[in-house]
């Protein structure tokens, strides 16, 4: 049992962070904070693909290299998915802000009881 | 021309660049070059539709690396039919958003993105690639969603964000687990490496992928329970940006679900998992029965349409669950029937807000009086979604409950044919307002004395609060109308043409189920 | 047996739906838009009768309009059983067009133009349903006719006719959605690897049908046919069409006693003898329970009519009831039994059509809904109730109108038929008891007797559970407001005219009673008495757009009594029973 934690002990922090993630995401009331936990909840997602990218027992293609070997596909795959995560947290903020302007409160429960009595 | 794929996704997107500049040399040029881009992307994806009808799919290899190491562009039959009705109901909408929707250049920019986006969506061959679509359309539907005046766009926008993104990564992570399981992010690749796997369908990995990609798409098809973004953003949304959502959106998503269930993991899957086809199955039976009942609950129109929206898709899920030659063509006829009709009732009660000010079912009354052409529109896109024949909505149900039976699944079937009923109750009692009760007095017609407080915010970016019934909002012009009346005239068109679509579409569809 | 392609079966159903254009376009003048709806009318009798000098020499006219869904082609087909229902309905319906005219300007009605459109729609589906060539164009043009009667249900715009609109539309759309199930089934059970399904009309039914899995094909017959009985108003799903009577009375008798009723036996009448055919449903078992539910009916609602005082009400029974012996004929599958089914059709319409009007015609001219209130009202109007009296002898099944042909072949089938069938022949002999039982008083009040002096009627007037049962001895102790009854409190209703419906089954109360006072005076009658004012026979009792249709119908029942042969509609029925049965009568 311990072995098996130890062997995919980095796959169990990103589920960790995936967790946190959305308990921010759903118990927040605080709307930025609930962003927040968006970003933490992608991050477990990154963390996930960038170690399964670590390949055991291999070597970069040299002719004499020692281990590790690292694939660089999952690499690249998840830059762009940090840059969508990016773009998307600039959009929340951004109508944060709106939200903000509007109803004069970051609390989620006070917006809601605003925007019912709208 | 051979380089027909990618410019079909380009030219959007730079049409998107072009409006933004040109928007900050003079402004008011928005709306030429958005519908110039619009018509030539209809034309564009109109010739390659022509070669995505046949046997073999139309290939095409991004910057010369072949499959496995590049990204491929695969058109076939529905991707086409998917590519050409986005492009087709951008130009729809875009003759209504002309004098109803929001008009600045940025706004038209973005929807350029957005159309580009979802040509993507449909043509790729690559599911990591679909994923970045997804963003991308993703980000773009909430910048629109949150293009309208007030609070509740923005709340609105942010709502659909937060659920969104937990959607799209959910797919992310789904497509990790394919990765790890195979090695490789081609779609045609992936089914190959799938189906060699000496562990077969039955890995637990491979179980694991499917479930994260099929949840994730779920989210953004807005299948019950995970749909909750839906609503507020359809009613908080301008209403050309409601209309061009609702139409295209969760289509294409769909699309994706059937991509990734029959391309990718193929019938086989299904066939090994029990489970996998129960949960879709039980997916759309409770989608299509909560949604009509949540949908009769609602007294503002655009959130029931949207509750409609979900018990619809729970249609298709229900085709993709059956998985046979009939009912995925059902899927397809529906997928693009649905489009129009939802897509035409958005703009028909847009058109009816502008006009009269009405935004719940209230305001609906004797509006038969009012707006005749408005009520008309209403009364036969409402019917052709319950399923009055000879209409698309009719159509597509027959093929779907055909597959049903044909797959013995019986208590599918029932709900499938219960669904008539079922959306027959909410939209009855809208048409019996519209022509059998007398319309309010004007003075009494002012939305925002009611108690529902929700419905008294107009969001079309431009009109006041709904208590004006003429005069001050901005006009119902012949852009507006010929959108809605097209809408409606196009929704019994495609039923009496639904069945040589459907031939068509019989190449494709033999290749999903093989 | 040629086939012959005509765009004429097309241009049938198309001309009043074309029609309707120009009903909406002339608004604003009402002549201009009634002479449209009886052009149209004449132009489709005049289609529909061109065609069947052809059909009964063999031949059948088709339009095909190529694949609708795999398999199923759009396909309208004038065949015998369709030129049956087609004819019926098209003439009857030049004969509504004038009736309505008559009743919506005597009464003034609001909302005329939608009102004429939407009739225009709902024949066109009539008619597309007679000519339908498979289920699935049976099933288009089923929906298609409950979209076009809904507006004239609902057309008085009162909480009422809301409700009943509402009532129409749930039924008759779980029917439509019946009939889909079953169209899917069938089309299920007849596909194999060979090919695709079909859902075709063959005359002795489909023959791939007949090698299906028996439980699968019992279950389609039963989707089938409760779908189809809705709009037959087979009971317990019957229940929609006395609400329904809260519909102008010109919509209650074309469309809820011919169009939309007679559709639905129509569809009963396609699936019994040209989807199962008589065969198969013997082999199936399906036949006695179809009977065994519509003698039932039958039964039930000729026992339910006794009670009705208010008229339209007591139509309305009187239609549940009559539709069963059509459905019973069919069910009994015996070629007798058949033809007289299939002719009911015909003489029902006929006699029924002549009873509606006449109500109708009464209601305009005196405001007279109940039957306690129409004493000596032959003195009124004696054109028009002597009509009634002719139609209601046929409906009883008195020889030399309409009725008795065809009861005289159900009688005769039932009885060949033997076995547990003469329990059916008892049946049909009880009701026609039970129908001389509730049309004789009306018949009898209005010529024998005079207001204020007629006998009592207590089937109508005692309350159930006798004597001892009224209202003022509750056996729970009553609520507070069980005393104060004021049923013609809100009744002035100021606009909206309630067309002689009765919201409680017993009649219209003092609210009626007030309504036939006015016109009734003391110098009308002998020596101060009360009496109706009096008519002449010659027509001056109404305007003759009503009583014209009137007369026509009545004429036609009796001339259907006479020589039902040489009126067409009997030869036709002959040659489709011998086609399916192969039996010729």
């Amino acid at each position: 049992m311990i072995d098996l934690l130890a062997d995919r002990l980095y796959y169990l922090v990103s589920f960790l962070l995936l967790g946190v993630g959305t308990y921010m995401l759903i118990a927040n009331r605080n709307v930025v904070k609930k962003v927040i936990g968006m970003n933490v909840f992608q991050t477990g997602i990154f963390l996930f693909f960038i170690t399964s990218a670590f390949v055991t027992g291999a070597s970069p293609p040299l002719l004499t290299a020692p281990e590790p070997y690292v694939s660089p596909l999952p690499h690249v795959l998840i830059l762009t998915a940090i840059v969508v995560g990016v773009s998307l947290t600039a959009v929340a903020l951004g109508l944060v802000v709106r939200v903000y302007e509007e109803y004069g409160t970051l609390n989620e429960q006070a917006i809601r009881q605003v925007s019912h009595d709208e | 021309m051979s380089d027909l794929p990618p410019l079909v996704v380009a030219l959007p997107l730079l049409g998107s660049v072009t409006v933004l500049l040109a928007g900050l040399v003079r402004p008011r040029t928005g709306w030429p070059i958005t519908v110039a881009t619009a018509l030539a992307q209809v034309v564009a994806v109109g010739t390659l539709a022509t070669r995505a009808f046949g046997d073999e799919p139309v290939r095409y290899v991004v910057g010369g690396f072949s499959r496995p190491f590049g990204i491929e562009l695969v058109v076939d039959g529905l991707s086409a039919s998917m590519a050409l009705l986005v492009a087709v109901v951008s130009v729809g909408v875009l003759a209504y958003a002309r004098t109803a929707g929001p008009r600045s250049n940025p706004f038209y920019a973005t929807y350029l993105l957005l159309v580009g986006g979802l040509t993507g969506m449909s043509i790729t061959g690559d599911v990591f690639n679909m994923y970045v679509f997804l963003e991308i359309t993703g980000l773009t539907a909430y910048a629109l969603v949150a293009s309208g005046d007030g609070g509740r766009s923005a709340l609105a926008a942010l709502k659909y964000l937060l659920v969104g993104t937990v959607g799209a990564s959910l797919f992310l992570l789904g497509i990790g687990y394919a990765y790890i399981a195979t090695g490789t992010l081609n779609m045609y690749d992936l089914s190959n490496q799938l189906a060699a796997d000496p562990a077969g369908y039955t890995d637990p990995l491979v179980q694991a992928a499917f479930g994260l990609l099929v949840v994730g798409l779920f989210v953004k098809v807005a299948v019950f329970p995970v749909h909750t973004w839906q609503p507020t953003a359809y009613a908080g949304a301008p209403d050309s940006v409601s209309a061009f959502i609702s139409a295209l959106v969760s289509t294409v998503a769909a699309y994706a679900l059937i991509r990734i269930v029959f391309t990718v993991f193929t019938v086989d899957f299904l066939a090994a998992n029990g489970l996998a086809q129960t949960v879709l199955v039980a997916a759309a039976v409770v989608s299509i029965v909560v949604g009509s009942l949540l949908a009769v609950s609602q007294t503002e129109i655009k959130r029931m349409l949207a509750y409609s929206s979900v018990s619809q898709f729970g249609l298709v899920l229900a085709a993709i669950a059956v998985a046979n030659t009939t009912a995925l063509t059902g899927a397809a006829i529906h997928l693009v029937g649905h489009a129009i009709m939802k897509g035409g009732l958005f703009l028909t009660s847009g058109l009816i807000a502008t006009e009269t000010g009405a935004r719940s079912i209230d305001g609906y009354d004797g509006l038969a009086e009012r707006l005749p052409s408005g009520a008309g529109a209403f009364g036969v896109l409402a019917l052709a979604m319950v399923g009055v024949p000879p209409a698309v909505g009719f159509v597509g149900k027959w093929y779907v409950a055909l597959g049903a039976v044909e797959a013995e699944a019986w208590p599918l079937a029932v709900v499938i044919f219960a669904s008539t009923l079922l959306t027959l109750a909410y939209f009855a009692r809208i048409v019996e307002r519209m022509y059998f009760r007398e319309a309010p007095e004007p003075a009494a017609s002012v939305e925002s004395t009611e108690t529902g407080a929700t419905t008294a915010v107009v969001t079309d970016g431009n009109g006041p609060t709904g208590d004006h019934t003429s005069g001050s909002g901005p006009r119902v012009s012949l852009g507006m109308r010929a959108a809605v009346v097209g809408a409606a005239v196009l929704a019994i068109v495609l039923g009496v043409a639904a069945f040589q679509y459907g031939q068509l579409l019989e190449p494709t569809i033999e290749r999903l189920l093989s | 047996m040629t086939e012959l392609i005509s765009l004429r079966p097309v241009a049938a159903v198309l001309v009043s739906a074309v029609a309707i254009v120009p009903i909406l376009a002339s608004r604003g003048r009402p002549n201009i838009r009634e002479s449209w709806t009886v052009l149209a009318a004449l132009a489709k009798l005049g289609i529909v009768a061109s065609m069947v000098p052809g059909v009964l020499g063999g031949d059948t006219y088709v339009t095909d309009f190529g694949t609708f869904v795999p398999g199923v082609a759009f396909v309208l087909r004038a065949d015998l059983l369709g030129v049956l229902f087609a004819l019926l309905a098209s003439l009857l319906w030049v004969v509504t067009s004038f009736y309505s005219m008559g009743y919506m300007r005597g009464l003034d009605e609001h909302n005329q133009t939608r009102y004429f459109a939407a009739f225009a729609g709902s024949v066109a589906s009539a008619i597309g349903i007679a000519f339908a060539g498979n289920l699935l164009v049976l099933f288009v043009f089923y929906e298609l006719l409950t979209v076009a009667t809904y507006p004239l249900v609902a057309h008085d715009e009162t909480d009422e006719a809301r409700a009943a609109g509402r009532k129409y539309l749930t039924y008759t759309f779980g029917g439509g959605v019946a009939v889909l199930a079953g169209t899917v089934l069938v089309y299920w059970l007849t596909s194999s690897p060979a090919g695709p399904g079909t859902t075709a009309f063959a005359a002795g039914g489909i023959a791939d049908l007949a090698t299906a899995d028996p439980l699968v094909a019992r279950v389609a017959f039963v989707l089938l046919i409760t779908g189809f009985g809705v709009k037959a108003a087979l009971m317990p799903i019957h229940s929609w069409l006395p609400d329904a009577m809260v519909a102008p009375t010109p919509v209650s008798g074309l469309l809820h006693a011919v169009a939309v009723v007679k559709s639905g036996v129509f569809g009963i009448a396609r699936v019994v003898l040209d989807v199962f055919g008589p065969d198969l449903m013997t082999e199936l078992g399906v036949g006695t329970i179809l009977a065994a539910v519509a003698a039932f009916t039958l039964v039930a609602s000729s026992v339910i009519a006794l009670r009705q005082d208010n008229l339209k009400r007591r139509l309305a029974y009187s239609t549940v009831s009559q539709l069963s012996y059509i459905v019973l004929g069919l069910a009994v599958l015996h070629p007798y039994s058949l033809v007289g089914g299939l002719l009911h059709i015909p003489a029902h319409a006929f006699m029924k059509l002549t009873l509606f009007f006449c109500a109708g015609a009464i209601h305009v001219e005196t405001h007279t809904d109940d039957i306690s209130n129409m004493a000596g009202i032959g003195e009124r109007m004696p054109l028009t109730m002597t009509a009634f009296g002719v139609a209601a002898l046929g409906m009883a099944g008195i020889p030399l109108v309409a009725g008795f042909v065809s009861k005289y072949f159900l009688l005769i089938g039932t009885v060949e038929a033997g076995g547990v069938n003469v329990i059916f022949t008892g049946a049909l002999l009880v009701s026609g008891i039970l129908n001389i039982a509730y049309f004789w008083p009306i018949v009898y009040t209005a010529f024998f007797e005079s207001p204020g002096e007629a006998d009592p009627k207590p089937l109508v007037e005692a309350v159930l559970g006798g004597r001892f049962g009224e209202a003022d001895v509750a056996t729970d102790g009553g609520s507070p407001d069980d005393s104060s009854d004021d049923p013609s409190g809100d009744r002035e209703d100021s606009h909206a005219d309630d067309h002689g419906y009765a919201e409680d089954h017993e009649g219209q109360g003092p609210v009626d009673e007030a309504e036939a006072a006015a016109h009734i005076e003391h110098d009308h009658g002998h020596d101060g008495h009360l009496a109706w004012e009096h008519r002449r026979w010659t027509g001056e009792e109404s305007t003759w757009l009503m009583l014209g249709p009137i007369l026509f119908a009545a004429t036609g029942s009796v001339v259907l009594g006479i020589v039902p042969d040489a009126a067409v509609f009997l030869r036709i029925v002959r040659l489709i029973v011998s086609g399916v049965t192969g039996v010729s009568v």
